[in-house]
Order: structure tokens, then C-alpha cells, then sequence
């Protein structure tokens, strides 16, 4: 009875959250429609995308501490996007985003090889190293750019309150729908990744090929986290915190696994954002919410386990 | 021992003539370094006695040919100690820990950050005291107030326009009307929607714009006319639908954000702006 409960509650709470979100305030029908739905889908979709691909880094490179962000795609992407929006070309931002992005994963990919051999310990340092090369650039911007420091701190921490243009909404929105795509493509893999965590060769020997898989989900991940950061910003802990969670309440499978952590990401940062928005008068950089609160409740989860 | 001997009293002679002799004369000029405190410099007639600003002090365009000390956030104090100052200018905000260093280095320092009209003109009469123009400062002042009267005067018992002043889009931002844009918006003649925040400069929620429904917006955010008439939403806002929407190009940001005699100018624009505004009412 009780498993049946739990994820139907479950359902509930995130529903009441989504409802919540969109009414808080008593906004007119043109604020909900025009301005709530476009951010909480951002919001839901960057929550979902992290937490989702997070599940997936952590399994497949045999890492608890992988996250959507340890590829070093992200601080590709933030320096792409900023780039961008402090020479004026805010509208573009996006644009910049993606290229960082796409334009890192190239160079992590290539450095992950070693003799044509694909290298797990290569790619979490190539990553790392991508990360800090990119972050040290952000730095110098926002040393050279000080007027700008609102915008790249916005990048930095997240930034939901994206001001979207109707021709912008339309092309989020093919994004998206690219994104949901691949994350879906990505669920029907589960099976496949689970396997491929017992190791390479165990794989293999049951058919399946492993260089290729390995290297289509690298690249449609990245595809999306460079979409998510573009939007968004990178938000932190998101993708490390939640499928740890999920994992507490289901600890193998991760058909399961990845489909919670796809809809506990989208409503943990709906609720997070909410908070940002409404905690004090002033609206927070949501990743500094998303870390207060998920840290304090992971904490909580393992304390609870030991006993 | 013998060998490494010669060429260190070699080094040793270079080194001491090479350095030129330091000049023992008196300390002479004014380095500025924030812009506001130009413009008030040389609307009291004495921008021949400045010998340094920062790349931001652009206004009048004749102070270009002053030596350059850097710029606003990023001081060269070693080209300040060669020009051996007998006063420095500078602003608040990240210039106070550089106003510290010199203060310890010898210097005379003062900070001008005037945050309202009135602490502008009480600064202006500082400042004219400081540099030995006091009585053209005090007649200075007297003449901005007149102005500032006048205008005011003039936009009493008026219709109100609901401005909106962007002056961030990613994340939006506005001012308050405790900042120095918010006061001159309100005395001629118009209404800040956003009249308290956090900061003078805050962070915004786009839903706020949408209810306040702003009249005239004022866009300093590199925005295009275009994109804001395409912002989902916006398209309720009377300022979008009658576009009633102003660029730098209509109104010098420098005018309005920057504390010098010039804000009257700024005010003069918005007052026109505001009533044209009223005229179609």
C-alpha cells in the first residue's frame, strides 16, 4: 500500500507546488499566461534536465560526486553566453551559450582519448580542467566588465527571470521540445546504462557498443545542459543532490530512478525559485536557495540512514 | 668575491643615476577621479588647475587632454604619485579603499559622492570651498535651485506620467526614488512605479512593470525598440502601446544619472518629455 502512496503523494505535492507557483499573489490571466508559464517552464525544464542527466554522469562514470556541471560544459557555456551579453548582444545570449557549450564538449571529448581509447578518468580531469581554464575567463570578465558584474553574477547563480521576446518564446520552445527528445531517447537507454556500469567488457560481451552509446549520450547531455545554462545559468547542486535523494528511496533501476529524479529536479527548483522570489523583498539568485535548502535536507537524509 | 665585485658597484652607479632626481617642489593640481566632481570642477572655471582624471571623466571633451590615471575602478597610483597632487577627488563606492591608500600615502583626499539634489549642492559649495572658488560655487548653487524651483513650479498640479526607468535587462533593473535619477524623475513631474527598493539600483521583477503599468519608460539597457515591443506580456503596458519609449539617443544618461549642474538640463528634458505625455491625455 504504501508504495503505491508514496509516489502518488508524491505527484500531489508537486502539482500543489505547480499550482502555487503559478497563483502566489493573485496575478491577472496576461501575467500567468504571458509571464508565469514561460518561467515555470524554464524553471521545470532546467530542474528536470539537470537532475536527470545527473542521475545518469553518476552511474555511467561510476562517480557520486558527477553532476550535469563536472564536464566543464557548463562554464563553457556561462563564458559563451556572457561573452556575448556584455558586448551588448543580450538578445543572443542563448546563441553564445550554446556554442561555449558545444565547442567545450568537442575539446573534453577529444582530450578523453587516449590512443583512440576512451579514458573515464581522463574525461572527469579533462572536464575539471575545461572548468577552471572557462571559470578563470568568466573571472577576467567580470574584472574588466565591472558594470556588467549583475548579468554575470545572473549567469554564475541562475538566473530564471529570463525576459523572453515572442520571436525568443518560439525558438525556447523548439529547444525545448529538442530537449525533451533527447531526454526521452535518454530514458529508453536506462536499461543499456545500467549495464554499462558493471564495466566496459561485461557490456560488450552482451552486444552491446559501448564506444558508440557512450559517445551519443556525451553529446546529446551536453546538447542539453549547453541549452538549460544558455536560459538559465548554471544552478548548482540541482543535478549532484537530487538523484542521491531519489537514490535513498530507490536504490537500484534506473529506469525509476532517472524518471523521479526527472520530475523531483523540475519540482525541487519550481519550489526554489519560489523562495528566491518571495523569501525577502528582493529576488535571490535561485542557486543560492537551491544550495541552502538541498544541502541541510541531504545532510538530514544521510543522518537518518546511519540510524 | 674580486670577480662579481665590479659589475655590482656598476649596477649599483647605473641604478642611481638612472633614477631621475625626485622634485622637491611643492605638491600642485587636482587629480579627479570621478566624473560627477569633474563637471562641477569646470563649470566653476577652473579645469586648468586639474592635472589628472580617470577615462570616464568625458565631460566638457577638453578635459581628454589631461593625463589619464587610470580608470574609474581600476586606479593607477603610481602615475597619481608622479603628478604629486595637492588634492584628490574621488566617489564612493569601490574608489574608497584607493582614497584610503592615498590619504596614507600623504595625499590630501576627499570623497564626493552626493546621493540627492540638495547633497549635490551642499557638495558643489564643498567643493568650491576645497579648490578657492567659493563664491563662484555659492552663485552656482544659487542659479541650479532657481532652475530646480522653476521646474518644479511648473510641474505642480499637473498630470503625473508612471515612469519606468530600465536600466539592467538580464536580470532587469531599476532605481528608487532615493537614488539621484528617482529624486529628478519626481521633481519634473513624474512617477517613479518604483518608488521604494532594497538599493537605490535593485533588482526588479518583470511582473511588477507589467501591473504598475508604466506611461513612459526610459530604456538604458541596450535594449532594442523592437525586442521591447515584442516582450511577452509588455503588450498591456501603456508606455509599449504608445510608445511612449525613450533611448539614450532621446535622453543622455549622463544627464540624469550623473550628480553636476547638468542634472538640470536632464530635468528640463524629462519635464518636456512628461509633457508632451500629458498634452495627448
Amino acid at each position: 500500500m504504501k508504495k503505491i502512496l508514496s509516489p502518488i503523494l508524491w505527484l500531489l505535492i508537486g502539482v500543489g507546488i505547480i499550482i502555487a507557483y503559478l497563483t502566489l499573489g493573485k496575478p491577472d490571466t496576461n501575467i500567468i499566461t504571458q509571464v508565469r508559464i514561460p518561467r515555470l517552464l524554464l524553471t521545470f525544464f532546467t530542474g528536470m534536465a539537470l537532475a536527470g542527466i545527473g542521475s545518469i554522469y553518476q552511474l555511467m562514470l561510476a562517480n557520486p560526486l558527477a553532476e550535469p556541471y563536472i564536464l566543464g560544459i557548463s562554464s563553457g557555456s556561462a563564458f559563451g553566453s556572457i561573452l556575448l551579453g556584455i558586448s551588448g548582444l543580450i538578445i543572443l545570449m542563448p546563441v553564445g551559450g550554446f556554442l561555449g557549450a558545444g565547442l567545450t564538449m568537442l575539446l573534453v571529448w577529444k582530450l578523453a582519448h587516449q590512443k583512440g581509447r576512451f579514458d573515464k578518468s581522463r574525461l572527469l580531469i579533462a572536464g575539471v580542467i575545461a572548468g577552471m581554464f572557462f571559470s578563470a575567463g568568466i573571472s577576467l570578465l567580470m574584472y574588466l566588465h565591472q558594470q556588467d558584474t549583475a548579468l554575470i553574477l545572473g549567469t554564475l547563480m541562475g538566473n530564471l527571470g529570463h525576459i523572453f521576446t515572442t520571436g525568443e518564446w518560439t525558438f525556447f520552445l523548439i529547444l525545448t521540445g529538442l530537449s525533451l527528445v533527447i531526454l526521452l531517447y535518454l530514458f529508453f537507454q536506462s536499461t543499456t546504462i545500467d549495464i554499462l556500469s558493471c564495466g566496459d567488457l561485461y557490456a560488450a560481451s552482451l552486444g552491446i557498443n559501448v564506444l558508440s552509446l557512450r559517445r551519443k549520450i556525451f553529446i546529446l547531455t551536453s546538447i542539453v545542459i549547453g541549452i538549460s545554462v544558455s536560459y538559465a545559468g548554471i544552478i548548482g547542486f540541482v543535478g549532484l543532490i537530487i538523484p542521491h535523494i531519489v537514490r535513498f528511496f530507490i536504490p537500484s533501476g534506473q529506469k525509476k530512478i532517472y524518471l523521479l529524479s526527472l520530475w523531483s529536479g523540475g519540482i525541487f527548483l519550481l519550489a526554489c525559485d519560489m523562495l528566491a522570489k518571495y523569501l525577502l523583498s528582493m529576488e535571490l539568485p535561485v542557486g543560492i536557495i537551491t544550495a541552502f535548502i538541498g544541502c541541510p535536507f541531504f545532510m538530514w537524509l544521510l543522518l537518518k540512514k546511519q540510524s | 668575491m674580486k670577480k662579481s665585485g665590479l659589475p655590482i658597484i656598476i649596477i649599483i652607479i647605473l641604478f642611481t643615476f638612472s633614477c631621475k632626481q625626485s622634485e622637491k617642489n611643492q605638491k600642485k593640481g587636482i587629480v579627479v577621479l570621478s566624473p560627477e566632481v569633474a563637471e562641477i570642477i569646470c563649470a566653476l572655471n577652473a579645469e586648468n588647475e586639474i592635472t589628472g582624471i580617470t577615462a570616464e571623466c568625458n565631460y566638457p571633451p577638453s578635459l581628454q587632454q589631461k593625463k589619464i590615471v587610470g580608470s574609474f575602478s581600476s586606479i593607477d597610483k603610481e602615475a597619481i604619485i608622479a603628478l604629486n597632487p595637492r588634492l584628490i577627488f574621488c566617489s564612493s563606492l569601490e574608489q574608497e579603499s584607493i582614497a584610503l591608500d592615498l590619504k596614507n600615502l600623504g595625499f590630501q583626499v576627499e570623497v564626493i559622492y552626493p546621493e540627492s539634489i540638495n547633497a549635490m549642492f551642499s557638495d558643489i559649495e564643498r567643493i568650491g570651498t576645497l579648490i578657492r572658488r567659493k563664491e563662484a560655487a555659492e552663485k552656482l548653487v544659487k542659479d541650479l535651485k532657481e532652475e530646480k524651483e522653476k521646474i518644479k513650479a511648473n510641474s505642480q498640479g499637473k498630470l503625473r506620467p508612471k515612469v519606468y526607468l530600465e536600466i539592467y535587462r538580464n536580470p532587469l533593473m531599476s532605481v528608487s526614488d532615493s537614488s539621484f535619477v528617482g529624486e529628478l524623475i519626481e521633481t519634473a513631474g513624474g512617477d517613479n512605479i518604483f518608488p521604494r527598493l532594497e538599493r537605490d539600483y535593485a533588482r526588479i521583477n518583470p511582473e511588477a512593470v507589467i501591473s504598475a503599468k508604466p506611461d513612459i519608460m526610459i530604456c538604458y539597457s541596450q535594449d532594442t525598440l523592437e525586442n521591447i515591443i515584442n516582450r511577452k506580456g509588455w503588450q498591456n503596458i501603456p508606455a509599449i502601446q504608445k510608445r511612449k519609449i525613450f533611448f539614450e539617443k532621446d535622453i543622455n544618461p549622463d544627464l540624469i544619472q550623473r550628480a553636476t549642474p547638468r542634472c538640470i538640463e536632464g530635468m528640463m528634458i524629462l519635464a518636456k518629455l512628461f509633457e508632451d505625455w500629458q498634452k495627448e491625455q
